[in-house]
């Protein structure tokens, strides 16, 4: 059956539930989270409904169609530009009146468009009475009261989709009069652009207001045609007009008029209970932004998703660890050939199940985060450090970016579209990878486990964590002082009230992630894992092989006590392999790099790593985990952590410097890629990787040498 | 409006900041004749949190600098804020 196809946008104010509509509309399941600026680009899914499939987008919010940051402007352009079959406009019901002012602007645009009051249940709950039928009349819309948390109202509103798409139920579109001196000016320039064939197909009432409101998108287009002479001279006459009557300037009025419009409405049609109760924000709130508590709350929130991460995920991580053991065990004495064993055991097992086991860390950091992300405590954040932030010349709102990049800095970066100044969001995006991201925390968690007692490697984590935040922020000032100068963007920022998340969407999103990291593990780092395994093993020196064969014939002809033997071959086979490791291609790159990384504690071994953590962070511990595991004589049952400890080049300095460099040094190659197209230039990225590979060398030494006379 | 204290109440009478930020002000119903109420200021002093038609906003004071009120009364501490008579959209509701 050919389906008839309809396109239907969801427009609305930033965090009214476009998203969880969208997600519960489609099945999709894109990002929801409460606080403004979630959604950073359009996103498509149908629905098949009847003889019809609808196609909705779901778009970034936005409180007006005059657009202020670069997400926003994603929203205007497309329902300007693409012109969808129908908008349906969503509504936060408990925040109707600001909610409104968008859709007196669609009213304005001569689309088809209905409203779907949104979060019902908040409404209800809240005590708060609309008159539907009688808003309907004034806004000359059909309202359907939805709610995507309780999936109240769909089915109802894709039925009123179809009707109104079919012309089957109309409504008196309604027009919102401006006052009388507005209205003169909106006919005189609407007439002049009627006349025009160029703006036939555009609708002359919705320019004219535009132009008086000078939205300068409308006006650059207006402005290539001769008939800009007489529109100039209107708008001129429209604000002298303005100024004297009002002492105010068109764009005032027409805002007036809208919100004037707006009051009526609500006046009319909404009833809100007689006493104002005081909600549970309130009383969150109370200890949250406390002026004495706010900022102690802050830190402990930060600081106990980390401890929840390394503690809770410890005990977990080492039933993994052993399960890999158990495997590795079982698979050894099934493979024959030796090279192939070494692939499985050395390269697969030691390199891929070495990420693996760090799942459930991952897993405890995400859940942390999008708890962050879905509770309203992010917007909170944002509030009580924007002092902080605004010190080292960035705003608030580029902590809400920044937290996710606990997670990932791809999101991150991409986030960083909801700041309107160009010079924030560069500060903001190039400070981002300093803050510590998921596949960095394998990292840490591998090094503070092996070389820190329990209870303190939580803490030491936390500290590099802290580390990564004071850089970020100092970086950002240092930025902000020189190349980017620039005032800085306002602050005007809602916060929404504090929604419970539902257990299933936190669940969701974790097994989303956890899908994810098991991907990355299955392909990506698989890979490196076999190509790092064939770079450490070839080429194999049979020189090598001939001396280590006379060695042993050596010290079983010699004299000495069984045990002095064993120990002597031991030794010796110790010595063969990583003789042959250095003699291996890996090995010759790792001799290159190594009198550089030197003074930082690090040697061959580590710099291939290094190396390697470009492609994917997680890949550092991988890399490690074949390279030692090849050198390995398998008295440590093969466990990366405790042959971390086992070895003497490899001490607490190290780690710590180790995971300092790894903390700042250049980012994985997605990220840079995302960088360069957020950006849209070469030249910032490639001077940044120079910048932070120096500030990771130096970080690192001081770290070294300071831990080195210390510990 | 910078100059208010926690718990205070009042009136926009004219809104005067530069067009952009001007313009999200007013998007956010900050308009002439809206009454809200300062509920706090941030541990470190700024930005401050503002209600107004049922909804929670902050912004600079810097930003709160261009927004010119007239104090219309006081509260208490600001935390939290019941309906008060006067002025119908400061709690978010007509009577
Ligand atoms: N109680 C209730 N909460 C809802 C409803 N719909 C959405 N929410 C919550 O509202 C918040 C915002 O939802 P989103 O879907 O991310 O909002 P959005 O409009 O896509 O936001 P942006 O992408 O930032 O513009 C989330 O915390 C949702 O869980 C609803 O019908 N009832
Ligand atoms: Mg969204």
């Amino acid at each position: 059956m050919q389906r008839k196809e309809i396109s239907v946008a969801l427009a609305g104010n930033p965090n009214c539930g476009k998203s969880s509509l969208f997600n519960v509309l489609t099945g999709a399941h894109q990002k929801v989270g409460n606080f403004s600026g979630v959604t950073i680009e359009k996103h498509e899914g149908h629905l098949d409904y009847g003889a019809y499939r609808i196609r909705f987008v779901d778009l970034p919010g936005t409180y007006s169609l005059t657009p202020y940051s670069p997400e926003e402007i994603v929203t205007r352009n497309y329902l300007i530009d693409e012109r969808p079959d129908l908008v349906v406009n969503v509504l936060e019901g408990p925040n109707l009146e600001r909610n409104l002012l968008l859709t007196t602007q669609l009213m304005e645009m001569n689309i088809d468009f209905l409203a779907a009051l949104n979060m019902i249940d908040e409404v209800e709950e809240k005590g708060i009475s609309i008159d539907v039928k009688q808003l309907q009349r004034l806004l000359g819309c059909h309202i359907v009261p939805t709610s995507a948390k309780k999936k109240i109202g769909i089915d109802s509103l894709l039925a009123h989709i179809v009707r109104v798409y079919e012309k089957n139920i109309e409504i008196r579109k309604n027009k919102l009069s401006f006052r009388p001196e507005i209205e003169e000016a909106v006919d005189a320039i609407a007439g002049m652009l009627k006349r025009e064939k160029e703006f036939e197909a555009a609708d002359p009432r919705w320019l004219a207001i535009k132009l008086l409101e000078s939205d300068r998108e409308v006006y650059h287009r207006v402005q290539q045609y001769p008939v800009w002479v007489k529109v100039e001279l209107a708008l001129q006459e429209a604000l002298r007009e303005a100024a004297k009557l009002y002492d105010s300037d068109p764009e005032m009025l027409i805002t007036e008029d809208r919100h004037a419009f707006i009051r009526g409405a609500m006046k009319e049609c909404v009833r809100f209970p007689e006493e104002r109760k005081s909600t549970v924000t309130d009383y969150i709130d109370m200890v949250v932004l406390n002026r004495v508590l706010g900022l102690p709350v802050f830190l402990f929130v930060v600081w106990a998703i980390f401890q929840i991460t390394f503690t809770l995920g410890s005990p977990l991580m080492d039933i993994l660890e052993s399960l890999f053991g158990a495997i590795s065990a079982a698979v050894e004495p099934l493979l024959v050939n030796p090279t192939v064993r070494s692939i499985v055991i050395d390269g697969i097992i030691a390199g891929v199940g070495g990420v693996l086991v760090f799942l459930p860390n991952i897993l405890l950091l995400f859940i942390g985060l999008s708890f962050l992300e879905a509770s309203g405590y992010m917007a909170r954040a944002a509030f009580v450090i924007d002092k902080v932030m605004h010190r080292f010349g960035l705003h608030g709102k580029s902590f809400i970016p920044m937290i996710t990049g606990f997670g990932c800095s791809i999101p991150a970066i991409m986030a960083t579209r909801t700041l309107k100044s160009p010079t924030d969001r560069l500060a903001t995006i190039l400070i981002i990878p300093f803050m510590s991201c998921g596949a960095k925390l394998p990292v840490y968690v591998l090094l503070a486990g092996a070389f820190f007692p329990p209870d303190v490697a939580a803490n030491v984590m936390f500290a590099v964590y802290l580390l990564g935040v004071v850089v970020a922020l100092l970086s950002a000032k240092l930025l902000k002082s020189t190349v980017l100068k620039c005032d800085s963007e306002p602050f005007v920022m809602e916060l929404p009230p504090y929604r419970w998340p539902t257990l299933h969407s936190v669940l969701f999103q974790a097994r989303l992630k956890a899908m994810m990291y098991v991907k990355k593990a299955g392909t990506l780092i698989l890979g490196a894992v076999v190509i790092i395994w064939a770079v450490s093993n070839y080429p194999h020196s049979d020189e090598i092989d001939r001396w280590a064969e006379s060695e042993s014939v050596r010290i079983e002809k010699s004299a000495g006590s069984a045990a002095d033997k064993k120990a002597a071959i031991e030794a010796l086979e110790y010595r063969t392999q990583s003789l042959q490791l250095q003699h291996s291609f890996a090995g010759r790159v790792g001799k290159v790099i190594e009198p550089v990384i030197k003074p930082i504690g690090f040697d061959w071994r580590i710099g291939i790593a290094l190396v390697t953590g470009l492609a994917a962070k997680e890949v550092v511990v991988s890399t490690m985990g074949t390279i030692y595991a090849l050198a390995d004589t398998g008295e440590s049952s093969g466990e990366l952590a405790a042959i971390l400890k086992n070895d003497p080049s490899f001490s607490r300095a190290t780690a710590l410097s180790l995971m300092v460099f790894v903390l700042l040094y250049i980012p994985c190659v997605a990220a840079i890629g995302v960088m360069k197209k957020e950006i849209g230039q070469w030249r910032p990225v490639l001077l940044y990787s120079v910048y932070v590979l120096a500030l990771a060398w130096m970080l690192s030494f001081i770290i070294y040498r300071s831990a080195l006379l210390i510990l | 409006m910078s100059e208010l204290q926690v718990g205070d109440k009042a009136e926009v009478t004219a809104v005067k900041a530069e067009q952009a930020v001007r313009r999200r002000i007013l998007d956010m119903g900050l308009i002439k004749g809206t009454c809200f109420k300062v509920l706090r200021v941030a541990p470190l002093g700024d930005p401050m949190e503002i209600f107004f038609k049922g909804m929670y906003l902050s912004l600079r004071k810097a930003e709160a600098e261009g927004i010119s009120v007239h104090k219309t009364g006081r509260t208490g501490d600001g935390v939290p804020m019941s309906c008060d008579k006067e002025g119908i959209t400061c709690c978010g509701g007509a009577k």
